[in-house]
């Protein structure tokens, strides 16, 4: 061999774990790209059930929430602010449930997005969680949380991540 | 020494898939030359190659949180923790362990070839125990003539079935098999034979075809390696906490089962054996069982199969082309 003879490292490069593989268009749909689909649907559902549960408990939260200020609980500004509110969750929900059909259907971007958000909400939570000012208990902030880490789980996971870029003009022919 | 031809289709193939791996670490056989097809060995990172490394590692630790909240809530709950326990246990063994394997054995396990097959989570898997000469069609004509059922591949509905199947202990011939990984692939084709109609026993092999101009340690050169093992119950693996099959201890036994229904099935079919072959390695499959061999690998030689001939009779499909008319044949290329 005329070419230089290096000494193999005793490990792997860790760059290993970046490396996508090879295209494959004809692949078909894999399991992890399923669930990860069903669980941002499945996030879109629990954001709609909080959504009603605040909408239904509208005025016992501004009171709550607002008891320093003499709020007037029959101000026309409290319903609006309620349908504001509504308004922006909607809009949110609507574009959370139009990734996870992008994502089931195979897009690559939408995934990446969804990911990014997940990992901000998850990042959120474990800082709150770690200063002690959060505890997490068996209710609504563990479910939301688990819901996060497993569409992470789901969607950073090498099948889905083939199946993503099965058509990644970048990526070696398979 | 070893050399891969230059932009074989063969090479492009295998060496497209594992730029990094065997072709480059059995020599730098692939450094140069088919640079159309195969990623030049200085790699660049994508933005989106860094953003999913990242997320593979973040996600990893964020269940690993997940499953420490989840033992710690269990305590709190009475017998409802019970449940909230099962929870902790399924995330443990079947996402947060995985994943944390998948980081840590790609980073740790070298990847050459070293004798044995890696789980999809890069644990060390079944020992490769035996060796083929022959083609596609051949392989698929004369494992078809010895009584073997290609394995369906696992998707949601056929997991779904082996599950039942174990369960109500009814047969599924054709029950899927894990992947394993060898040549950083997944296996090329999986057979099996189930044992009295109980999908808990099966004899099962799996099949991998070796890259273009790559020689066994020895020098020899053969077509297939294959890796046949017993699954002789169904049982929780103490080393990854997942329920799996295990497998019987005594490899030897299995791998001389395949060669005897091969060699009986069709007399053309001839075997040679390279003695100690993998007597220096010995130790666990991935699920944690023990394995002992003595070190044999039967070289087993098809290219004396006639295909039509042989295939007809038992499975049409099989003997038909690649990409033919939907048979077991159709996969091929090792990703389906």
């Amino acid at each position: 061999m005329s070419r230089d003879v290096a000494k193999r490292p005793a490990f792997e490069p860790p760059s290993e774990l970046a490396q996508a593989g090879p295209r494959d268009p004809r692949m078909h749909r894999p399991v992890a790209t399923v669930m990860g689909a069903a669980l941002v649907l499945l996030r879109v559902l629990a954001g709609t059930v909080w959504l009603i549960a605040l909408a239904a408990n509208w005025n016992d939260v501004i009171a709550d929430q607002l008891d320093d200020l003499a709020i007037d609980l029959d101000d026309p500004a409290v319903g609006e602010a309620l349908w504001f509110v509504l308004a922006i969750g909607g809009v949110l929900l609507v574009i959370d449930l139009v990734f996870g059909v992008l994502i089931y259907l195979g897009l690559n971007w939408p995934r990446i997005v969804v990911m990014v958000f997940s990992t901000l909400s998850i990042s959120g939570t474990f800082l709150a969680w770690w200063a002690g000012d959060q505890t997490i208990t068996l209710d609504q902030t563990l479910f939301t949380l688990a819901l996060d880490i497993l569409i992470m789980l789901a969607l950073s996971s090498r099948a889905a991540r083939a199946y993503a870029r099965r058509n990644d003009p970048r990526l070696p022919p398979a | 020494m070893m050399s891969v031809p230059p932009s074989s289709p063969g090479s492009a193939e295998h060496g497209g898939r594992r730029p990094s791996g065997y072709d480059a670490g059995m020599g730098g056989a692939d450094a140069g030359g088919n640079g159309a097809t195969i990623e030049p060995v200085r790699r660049r990172f994508s933005l989106n190659a860094l953003l999913d490394g990242f997320f593979f590692v973040f996600a990893g630790l964020a269940s690993v949180w997940l499953a420490y909240l989840l033992l710690t809530e269990s305590f709190s709950f009475g017998w409802w923790g019970i449940l909230v326990f099962i929870a902790f246990w399924l995330v443990l063994a079947y996402l947060v362990l995985p994943r944390l394997h998948r980081i840590l054995t790609t980073i740790y396990v070298p990847d050459y070839f070293m004798g044995r097959t890696r789980t999809s989570d890069g644990l060390l898997g079944d020992p490769v125990n035996l060796a083929l000469l022959g083609d596609d069609a051949q392989l698929l004509a004369a494992m078809a003539a010895a009584k073997w059922t290609r394995a369906d591949e696992v998707t949601l509905r056929s997991s779904w079935r082996i599950v039942m199947s174990t369960l109500t202990r009814r047969s599924y011939d054709e029950a899927p098999v894990s992947p394993l990984f060898l040549f950083g692939r997944k296996q090329d084709y999986a057979f099996q034979q189930e044992v009295e109609g109980n999908p808990a026993k099966r004899h099962h092999v799996r099949f991998w075809r070796c890259p273009e101009g790559w020689l066994l340690p020895g020098g020899a050169r053969v077509d297939w390696l294959a890796a046949g093992t017993f699954d002789r119950a169904v049982g929780l693996s103490l080393f990854t906490l997942q329920v799996t099959h295990k497998i019987d201890a005594d490899t030897d036994v299995e791998r001389n089962h395949i060669v005897a229904t091969l060699t009986a099935a069709d007399p053309a079919i001839t075997v040679s054996v390279l003695a100690d072959f993998s007597t220096g390695y010995h130790s666990r499959n991935g699920g944690g069982d023990t394995i002992r061999t003595d070190g044999d690998l039967p070289v087993v030689d098809l290219r004396a199969v006639a295909v039509a001939d042989a295939a007809s009779p038992a499975e049409p499909a099989a003997a038909s082309a690649p990409g033919g008319a939907g048979g077991a044949a159709s996969v091929t290329g090792g990703t389906p």
